[in-house]
């Protein structure tokens, strides 16, 4: 089976140069949002620091953490389940649906129920799942999955927006106004809110001493659905723990600087306990994590806290767009954690960047993001994964530079071919990628060596 | 045959790292002015008011907000009473929620409101506007200091709450007024 | 101290004049640098693309070419940092340390080494500085846009003090240009999307002369402002330095 590459989604996207500049500076605002709350906290690299410590010594002790958490969450009243993948994971979600006789589900964000396919899972089902995060609800509405972990809707222009919410929510024609446009999702989302039977929410983070469950949102949607509802399920990675209560008082000042710029997120809130008289779950999910984490290059990429700066930061995600990566998490994190589901599908995404580096240097929790995607293409090589022409083609320069004479013949061949082959051929952009947008370098009379040579031989 | 949990919890043992050190996180200090919780707190669409002693709350409130018509607290005597087992029907038309906060942190205008003090765990989020209640000594500087004084731990549920609700899930246009409370003020005693 | 010129292999072929550049610098800097004719490259290309196991016969010929050195001296920050961040992959022999410690980027080398922190000269040019992300992440050698607002940097520092110049200030100080080595051909549209951002936040700002210190991004970069006919000089910060008249 051959899958599309990375790059062949990418140079669709950026067919549109209007969009993709709108794409890019949209995105590079967030960044500079970042930047901006970043510069105001003195101590922001030794907070990276710690968090990156905190969450290495939880990996380093997870399955005693998750059992320390287990057993709090359950004095606590939380029945908790666990589901090494997808499939038992949304099995356990509709069991509870089902106990409960109910059909009407709000669910607030969660990139693990999008890595796990619930929605389409539960509707096939006939239970009716309402995503509302306003951006989740306006691509639910538009059957399209999210761009951007943090701003799911990033790609939609205010106008898509309107004509979505013209269609399923009968609003004005041709109106474009965010506000209007918010108000009118505020109303309908009301409505399922105060409906909801069952309450789905996503876990920020999860601590081990205490058995809580930590839900970051600007909006307020998981709080709402979580409060009304008699019944509260919590999906989180196993991944997600960290020990203490107080080292929330590190990662609550990472993680909304990094994504948006902002001091903190509207709603930090600690689910605990159950109200009495009503059900919180709590489900654990493997999902490919323990596999991760067994692979010393890459395990780091368990500490991620899904914040998003890698994205913004991207040069090569603002002009692409979240759906060229074609996996639940997009950009530079999401390119080392698919290959670890999937090496053959996802096995462009590694090279879907330039190693600048950016990301790494945003990353609050410091994975060394761009390390990664180098070793993971060495990975992708090794299992034969690259497109053969490119594979014969680097072997054969491997042999040619690692011998001087094969190297200094080529090389001239190279440079006088370009003064020799005629235009039409070199700058022919079928056959030659570079020439699609740069001129191929003016080939001097001499090489740097023929130079050198010619001077008077310094004595050595 | 093995359960998932044993599963999972075996195979984290086979493949977690040597043991790295837990940090201990020191604390940074800073500012925990209410000049500085005002500000941040004004940054990300709250107000602060002040109240000259709690006895005024009452007039403040019906000054501040005199088109308030259902009015929830647990402060003074409210129009609307609400508590746990208050109906969902009866929770969406509240206008106003006066609540008591147990601490502020001045580095993100945040404030700490547990479930002792919500009369009904949605309330905060479901009422059109909120107003929260603050002693101005109960400032903190930041996170860590907040997180080391909760009175009760994280309690049974309990938030930290920023401002009013607000998204900019279109196009990056901040909007306040998502699904929580339209707008917030915390006032200071 | 006996110093040798790594050419990176595109730099010897295309771009002989900054080779020519960085060596007559040097010697001016009162150092006469040795040329070994065995060199081929730094194997980078082929690790890039996955192919580190292919490139390793390469990593030790370069060790070899460049163990008795004390340094080695490269107009490259890009080939600077695979030495000594994937040379790794070699058994650490004294060689191969000596070498990993020893390969270093012109200007650091200029700056840090023999510890010249200002060239005397005029250039009365409006000049835009090229970050490369593996000289300014990698090896650190200017201050970086993710930690601090602060624009400082040693080729920065070089170049702000000569007569006559004016740097210009971009509004992306820091963003990658979209070389990235094969990224340019198996990623070509983002690629040539990256670039052209670049050089229209030169353009928008007034560079006359696009510089840096690594003649990789500045091959692409040069490629798009010929490609759109742009008024815009591109050359090696090894070519203003020594063409400096003091």
């Amino acid at each position: 089976m051959s899958y599309l590459t990375h790059a062949s989604r990418a140079e669709a996207f950026t067919l549109d140069h209007e969009r993709t500049s709108w794409h890019d500076e949209t995105l590079w605002f967030v960044r500079q949002k970042r930047d901006k709350a970043v510069y105001a906290v003195p101590e922001f690299q030794e907070l990276r620091n710690l968090a990156s410590a905190i969450k290495d010594h939880t990996l380093s002790r997870l399955d005693e953490y998750l059992a320390q958490f287990e057993a709090a969450a359950q004095a606590n009243g939380v029945r908790v389940h666990w589901a090494a993948n997808a499939a038992e994971h949304n099995a356990i979600v509709l069991d509870i649906i089902r106990a409960r006789g109910a059909t009407r589900v709000v669910k607030s964000k969660s990139m693990l129920t999008e890595e796990c396919h619930l929605n389409p899972y539960l509707i096939k089902e006939g239970i009716e799942v309402i995503d509302t995060d306003l951006g989740e609800r306006i691509i639910q509405m538009r059957d399209e999955p999210p761009s951007h972990i943090v701003l799911p809707a990033i790609h939609l222009k205010k106008e898509d927006v309107g004509a979505t919410f013209f269609k399923h929510l009968g609003t004005a024609e041709g109106l474009t106004d965010p506000q209007q446009l918010t108000e009118a999702a505020r109303q309908h989302l009301r409505a399922k809110f105060l409906a909801g039977e069952v309450a789905l929410t996503g876990v920020n983070f999860a601590i081990a001493e205490t058995g809580s469950v930590v839900v970051c949102t600007n909006e307020g949607n998981a709080d709402l659905g979580a409060s009304l509802a008699p019944v509260h399920v919590a999906s989180m990675g196993i991944e997600k723990l960290v020990p203490r209560l107080s080292d929330l008082g590190v990662f609550t000042r990472l993680l909304a600087r990094s994504a948006t710029g902002q001091p903190v997120t509207t709603y930090t809130s600690h689910y605990t306990k159950p109200v009495e008289g009503r059900e919180m779950h709590i489900i654990i999910v493997d999902n490919g994590r323990t596999q991760q984490l067994g692979r010393p290059d890459f395990r780091a990429s368990l500490k991620c806290i899904r914040c998003g700066a890698c994205m913004n930061t991207c040069p090569v995600y603002r002009r692409s767009g979240g759906h060229s990566y074609d996996f639940t998490v997009p950009g530079p994190i999401g390119s080392i954690l698919s290959p670890n589901i999937d090496l053959k599908k996802h096995s462009t995404l590694p090279f879907a960047s330039t190693l600048c580096g950016s990301c790494t240097d945003v990353c609050p929790v410091k994975i060394d993001i761009h390390v990664q995607l180098y070793k993971w293409r060495q990975i992708v090589s090794e299992a034969n994964h690259l497109p053969t022409a490119k594979k014969l083609g680097l072997k054969f320069m491997g042999r040619l530079l690692a011998s001087p004479t094969a190297f200094k013949v080529s090389g001239m061949l190279g440079r006088k071919g370009l003064r020799l082959l005629p235009y039409g051929l070199t700058h022919n952009k079928t056959v030659n990628a570079w020439a699609i947008a740069r001129e191929l370098p003016e080939p001097p009379k001499q090489s740097f060596r023929e130079w050198y040579a010619q001077q008077a031989q310094p004595a050595t | 045959m093995s359960t998932a949990r044993d599963r999972i919890l075996a195979a984290a043992r086979a493949n977690k790292p040597a043991e790295t050190p837990l940090p201990t996180v020191p604390d940074f200090w800073g500012d925990n002015s209410l000049e500085r919780f005002s500000t941040v707190l004004a940054s990300i669409g709250g107000e602060v008011a002040q109240l000259a002693s709690l006895s005024d709350l009452e007039t403040t409130v019906h000054k501040l907000w005199p088109e308030a018509k259902l009015i929830a607290s647990s402060l003074f005597t409210p129009t609307l009473r609400i508590d746990q087992h208050t109906p969902t029907d009866v929770l969406a038309d509240v206008d106003l929620a006066v609540l008591p906060v147990e601490l502020g942190v001045a580095e993100n205008g945040a404030v700490w409101l547990p479930e002792a003090n919500m009369l009904h765990r949605a309330l905060p989020t479901v009422t059109q506007h909120l107003a929260l209640v603050l002693d101005e000594r109960c400032l903190v500087a930041t996170m860590h200091q907040a997180y080391a004084r909760l009175p009760d731990g994280p309690g049974g549920y309990g938030m930290f709450v920023a401002g009013p609700s607000k998204t900019a899930d279109i196009e990056q246009s901040l909007v306040i007024g998502a699904h929580g409370a339209r707008s917030l003020v915390v006032l200071v005693y | 101290m006996k110093v040798a010129l790594f050419v990176p292999c595109y730099v010897d072929q295309f771009y002989p004049q900054v080779g020519i550049a960085t060596y007559q610098l040097l010697g001016k800097l009162g150092l006469q640098a040795a040329f070994p004719a065995a060199q081929t490259c730094c194997g980078q290309p082929l690790a890039n693309s996955g192919c580190e196991r292919e490139a390793l016969p390469i990593y030790r010929h370069f060790v070899d070419t460049f163990h008795t050195y004390d340094y080695t001296v490269v107009p490259s920050g890009s080939c600077v940092y695979h030495v000594q961040k994937h040379f790794d992959k070699l058994e650490q022999t004294p060689a191969v340390q000596h070498v990993r410690a020893t390969t270093i980027d012109l200007i650091d080398f200029i700056t840090n080494i023999l510890e010249i922190k200002e060239l005397p000269g005029t250039y009365p040019h409006k000049v835009g500085l090229h970050l490369s992300c593996h000289g300014q992440r990698g090896l650190h050698q200017a201050n970086e846009s993710e930690m601090t607002p602060v624009r400082d940097g040693q080729l920065r520092r070089l170049l702000a003090g000569l007569d006559g110049i004016e740097l210009t200030e971009l509004d992306r100080n820091d963003e990658c240009c979209g070389f990235g080595g094969t990224f340019c051909v198996s990623e070509a549209a983002i690629s040539g999307r990256m670039g052209h951002d670049r050089v229209q936040d030169h353009l928008r700002n007034g560079t006359q002369v696009l510089t840096g210190g690594d003649m990789s991004c500045l091959m692409h970069l040069q490629g798009i402002v010929r490609r759109q006919k742009l008024p815009m000089r591109v050359l090696h910060a090894a070519e203003i330095l020594n063409g400096l008249t003091p």
